[in-house]
């Protein structure tokens, strides 16, 4: 049927339930052949990593394109197109690259190109990947293979950057065939396991096998088709015809009919956004520290996870979750419901609570009033429609707002632009010099021990001071017909395609 | 010519057409019938307070999902627990205002349009029709959509939004009405002033009848209007019970709970039928061609 | 005639400034940041900015709306903001569907409404008639987009017959396609069935109780035959005229119709740019539409007046 406002809010996490990660266990040996389609949760806008700002866009580039840098299933980084690193010197970063490897449209991979993807990220007119690449100040091409990356100053997040679209790889030649339509037809752009073949909007996106492919042996489809279906239960009802055969997401109530049919396959993994609102620090009431607390203490995270998630996910707590290497375990202070407490911070004030009139999220306003008026706190909603909202909040117009976030591999991509005074996504403008320090220092320290304890420290901090009032965790799910094997959980919610295979 | 015998007459015959209409209910049953069912419309807005079993928007996050006919839930609850029949009850008391101040602003603003117009005529006729063109010649639901997203999705806005999209069907009918009583007066003026008494009287009705049915049927387009926006989360929002936006939610749950969507979708076709109903058997009723 | 037709024509110039100017109004004074919908995830103060300069958003309103009338004129819609598709093409590429549910919706009011009307016409009284009425106002208070769900949950969701909603081309695989628009085309057209079931009846009633079908009868010429040569053929000029004007209420009940079905037609386009602030897409939409609308009122008037030898053109 129709989601309006999810099929183009791109933030909002439908999270799912908590079980198993990692990859699917291989029955049998793998088949080459057949192709797979994939359902998105709504239409691409561009195809190009420059100025793409979609979560849906990514599940497609993944497959198209490589990047420098990849992750396993635990987030840790690993080789992408740089086969090896030596970051030693934190300012110069020192990348050995695959040799041998050619774009899709038979021209070579090479030190010069990584130079010429980078400065078109960071110069492009359209770019919008140029905060993504601030702390590069030069690339340096030292042979067809080695190539230094020069940076302003330390920054312990560049790698895990150049994991996602700042760090795809595109051959320019094809970037200027292309011309005024390329980001709608990139034809061998990429180096990646499947090729662009073609795009009609609203209708499907298809991609072929990259026989000249790098990794030796794959991919094993033949080809993918990518379907735009904005409508999770339309995206249900296509897994059970056969129209798709690997989807994202699906809604929490129709995980436990799906786990039990043995003709499909449904596992998860945390995955690495968080979700709940915002409290806007700036202005009455939350400019009271003792009132933000009272929320975040009245609010039941558990009954939420249960009656809009069909408890799917796990509670949360902070901004860390728990597929990061960050997570802090110990970090429970708003475990169970507290009105009592929250009533001995603060009681008897009113607020407004802005959200969208997506049904999910009118059930879990309802759900929040309920649970305060427990607590004698007064929530109104305002529901707003989503551009209007999207504005209001990041122009501080708002006493709480309900705002997702899909996450980043970093635990920076999840606080820094946050929390940081004057950050980008820093709506409630929360600012606190100490966290501050520990997020800049978590920013170039390259010892990863001291990195997490800088934001163990922030997110105490943060959880206390409640800028944000968390809710759930979500999940990274594989939702697939019984005939995909190879599937590798990821908890980034990507999903990549190059060892999947159908049989 | 004094105008003290025809206003005489005229009050007059408004009162005769008072009296017609309440005799139509003797011999045209489908009024009486239409009637009835719009005032137990009425009643069940007016009272729902009292006769709802439960609170309509209380939250009972365990109790969410009951089937109908569970004890004391008699259709069921929702996914937060709400029980169904209350909020079913409760949603006229959100659709009728709804009707009413919807019909009120095309009524008034397009009436008062046509009114000028038809009575001005010249310049002012040629301006203002046209205005009335162009906003005839927005697609109706689009129109109303971007009001709405130019208000801020609500209840209120939505009223405003319908009422907008009414205007110009009333002041078409309100300028051809205008037009018509000109036109009879400038007949009666060149033939004399005895003929006035009867053209009076006949005008009169003539003109009361067709607004009288235009209401009636602009209420229940009201109503679907108003449906049809809360069913695309523009209209009446959490925690109000309104039976389009019961729909848009209620449609999620199609496959494990149907009631949710098909009970509020009954209430709003049987509304829409009984004003649609109302409107039919006057326009029949007071039809003089089809009077046997 | 031809007087007339110029005489309208001349008229929709100042109508359709007006729309352009009330379109123009409407969409830029709605609050919401179209450069924030576009930039999703990727925010930052300097992004926004770039993204005003870029489409021309930072300078005053009246400037932008002249650049846009401008462009009109020369017949090009522009671009979509957030796609940076050609609008025509956006359009273009969304009309067939849109129209495909159109016409099937209109062909199954027409299949419905006649023969019923004229059921009930003929046995104008009866029980069938009796029925037959109650289907006509029914038919018009049901939310089309009630029908859809409940058409829906009844042959998709339970018995599988249909598929949930989506759209495939015709010539992609026409089985496919029509199986795909009958759900959606059933839930526009009903109201339009009813309609014309009513139109049908009333006209074939006064048709029929008109002299020369009397004497017709009283000649001895069959039921039949006075039904459908005489009666029917000039019963079906008022339906003319409403199949006309309800063209426009088809394309109106398509915006919900396509969103309940996921149809990938103008109608949803029309609402998602709206909620996108795609200020392009919605301007040239709402201006084809009021074009359409406006050529169509034409051309059904002179169609009636063409048909119906008693309408002449003052």
């Amino acid at each position: 049927m129709r989601r309006i406002a999810c099929a183009i809010a791109g933030l909002v996490l439908v999270a799912a339930c908590g079980g198993g990660g990692g990859s699917s266990p291989s029955s049998g040996t793998p088949k080459a052949g057949g192709t797979a389609t994939i359902a998105l949760e709504s239409e691409l806008r561009t195809l190009d990593p420059l100025d793409s700002s979609l979560l849906v866009e990514r599940e497609v580039f993944y497959n198209i394109y490589d990047s420098l840098f990849t992750i396993d299933p635990s987030l840790k980084i690993s080789a992408g197109l740089v086969k090896s690193w030596d970051v030693s010197d934190p300012t110069t970063y020192k990348f050995t690259l695959q040799s041998g490897v050619k774009y899709q449209d038979g021209t070579v991979f090479d030190a010069q190109s990584v130079k010429d993807n980078i400065a078109r990220y960071q110069t492009a007119a359209t770019s919008r990947r140029k905060s993504d690449l601030k702390s590069v100040s030069s690339v340096e091409v030292v042979d067809a293979t080695h190539v230094n990356f020069h940076l302003a100053k330390p920054d312990a997040t560049l790698l895990a950057t150049l994991v996602d679209r700042a760090g795809m790889m595109l051959s320019m030649g094809a970037v200027k065939n292309g011309g005024q339509n390329f980001s709608l037809a990139p034809t061998g752009a990429g180096t990646g396991p499947f090729a662009f073949v073609e795009w009609k909007r609203n209708d499907h996106l298809t991609l072929k096998k990259n026989s000249t492919y790098w990794k030796s042996g794959l991919p094993y489809l033949d080809g993918i088709t990518y379907k735009a279906i904005p409508d999770v239960n339309a995206i249900l009802a296509a897994l059970k015809t056969g129209d798709i055969d690997i989807a994202r997401t699906i809604a929490p109530k129709d995980v436990a009919g799906i786990k039990s049919d043995s003709g499909f396959i449904y596992r998860d993994t945390p995955a690495i956004g968080f979700n709940g609102f915002e409290l806007n620090t700036g202005a009455p009431p939350f400019n009271d520290a003792a009132k933000r607390k009272a929320v975040a203490l009245a609010v039941d995270r558990s009954q939420i996870l249960k009656n809009i998630n069909f408890n799917i996910g796990v509670v949360g707590y902070g901004p860390i979750p728990p597929s990061s290497w960050a997570f802090d375990p110990n970090e429970k202070i708003y475990d169970r419901a507290n009105p009592a407490a929250a009533k001995a911070a603060a009681t008897g004030f009113t607020f407004t609570y802005k959200t969208t009139s997506d049904p999910i999220n009118q059930q879990l306003a309802a759900l929040l009033q309920s649970q305060l008026a427990a607590a004698g706190i007064t929530m109104n909603i305002q529901t707003e429609e989503f551009a209007t909202y999207v504005q209001e909040c990041a122009n501080h117009k708002f006493e709480a707002c309900n705002v997702n976030w899909s996450g980043r591999i970093d635990p920076d991509g999840n606080t820094y632009a946050w929390w940081h005074t004057a950050g980008d996504f820093n709506d409630s403008l929360y600012s606190n010099s100490q966290v501050d320090t520990w997020l800049e220092d978590a920013r170039v320290n390259t010892d990863q021990g001291k990195r997490k304890q800088d934001y163990v420290n922030a997110q105490k901090q943060l959880v206390g001071d409640a800028p944000y009032v968390f809710t759930v965790f979500g999940v990274s799910a594989q939702i697939s017909s019984n005939k995909i094997h190879g599937f590798t959980l990821y908890p980034d919610l990507m999903i990549r395609m190059a060892e999947v295979w159908k049989g | 010519m004094s105008n003290a015998p025809a206003l005489l007459t005229s009050q007059a015959s408004i009162r005769r057409t008072r009296i017609q209409l309440l005799a139509l209910g003797r011999t045209h049953p489908a009024v009486t019938f239409a009637t009835a069912l719009v005032a137990l419309l009425f009643l069940v807005a007016l009272l729902a307070p009292l006769i709802s079993p439960h609170d309509p928007i209380a939250v009972n996050a365990d109790d969410s999902y009951l089937p109908p006919l569970s004890p004391s839930h008699l259709l069921g609850t929702d996914e937060l627990g709400r029980d169904l029949f209350s909020r079913m009850l409760w949603g006229a008391r959100v659709s009728l205002p709804v009707a009413f101040v919807a019909v009120a602003v095309g009524l008034f603003v397009g009436g008062l349009i046509g009114l000028v117009s038809g009575y001005a005529g010249g310049v002012i006729d040629l301006l203002l029709m046209r205005f009335i063109d162009a906003l005839l010649a927005f697609p109706a639901l689009i129109l109303a959509i971007a009001i709405v997203a130019a208000l801020g999705p609500g209840l209120r806005n939505a009223m405003i939004a319908i009422g907008i999209v009414a205007i110009p069907g009333y002041a078409r009918l309100v300028r051809a009405l205008v037009l018509q009583l000109k036109q009879m007066e400038f007949i009666t003026r060149s033939l004399g002033a005895t003929p006035m008494r009867l053209i009076v009287r006949h005008l009169i009705p003539n003109l009361l009848n067709p607004i009288i049915v235009q209401i009636s049927l602009s209420a229940g387009f009201a109503i679907l209007a108003e449906a049809t926006l809360s069913f695309l989360g523009l209209g009446a929002q959490v925690p109000t019970p309104d039976w389009g936006q019961m729909i848009n939610s209620g449609a999620t749950f199609l496959e494990n709970d149907p009631w949710l969507a098909i009970v509020p979708g009954a209430a709003i076709s049987l509304t829409v039928y009984s004003f649609n109903l109302l409107g039919d058997s006057l326009r029949d009723a007071l039809d003089p061609r089809l009077r046997s | 005639m031809t007087t007339y037709v110029l005489r309208r024509l001349a008229l929709m110039v100042p109508v359709a400034f007006l729309v352009t100017i009330g379109v123009f109004m409407l969409i830029h004074l709605t609050p919401g940041d179209p450069a924030l919908i576009i930039l999703g995830e990727d925010r930052s103060p300097q992004a926004i900015a770039a993204i005003h300069q870029q489409l021309g958003l930072d300078q005053p309103l009246y400037v932008q709306y002249l650049i846009w009338l401008g462009h009109i004129l020369h017949l090009d819609l522009g671009r979509s903001i957030t796609t940076h598709q050609s609008v025509t093409t956006a359009i273009t590429e969304r009309l067939p569907a849109t129209l495909e549910l159109g016409a099937v919706a209109l062909i199954w009011s027409l299949l419905v409404g006649i023969p019923l009307g004229t059921i009930a016409a003929v046995r104008r009284g009866s029980i069938a008639d009796r029925l037959a009425t109650g289907f006509t106002v029914g038919g018009v208070s049901i939310p089309n987009f009630f029908i859809g769900i409940v058409l829906i949950f009844a042959l998709s969701v339970s018995l599988r017959l249909f598929p949930f909603g989506g759209y495939v081309p015709f010539i992609q695989d026409p089985f496919e396609n029509l199986r795909h628009v009958v759900l959606p085309a059933i839930a526009l057209g009903t109201a339009g069935a009813a309609i014309n079931m009513r139109f049908t009846r009333s006209s074939m009633i006064e048709v029929l109780n008109n002299d020369y079908i009397r004497t017709a009868r009283a000649k001895g010429a069959s039921w039949r035959r006075v039904v459908f040569i005489h009666a029917l053929k000039n019963a079906l000029i008022p339906v003319v005229t409403i199949v006309g004007l309800q063209i426009g209420g088809i394309i109106e009940g398509a915006v919900v119709t396509e969103t309940v079905f996921t149809w990938p037609g103008v109608g949803r386009l029309a609402v998602e740019s709206i909620l996108n602030r795609d200020y392009t897409v919605v301007q040239g939409i709402v201006l084809l539409a009021a074009f359409s609308y406006m050529f169509a009122n034409l051309v059904v008037d002179v169609v009636y007046g063409w048909l119906d030898p008693r309408i002449s053109f003052a």
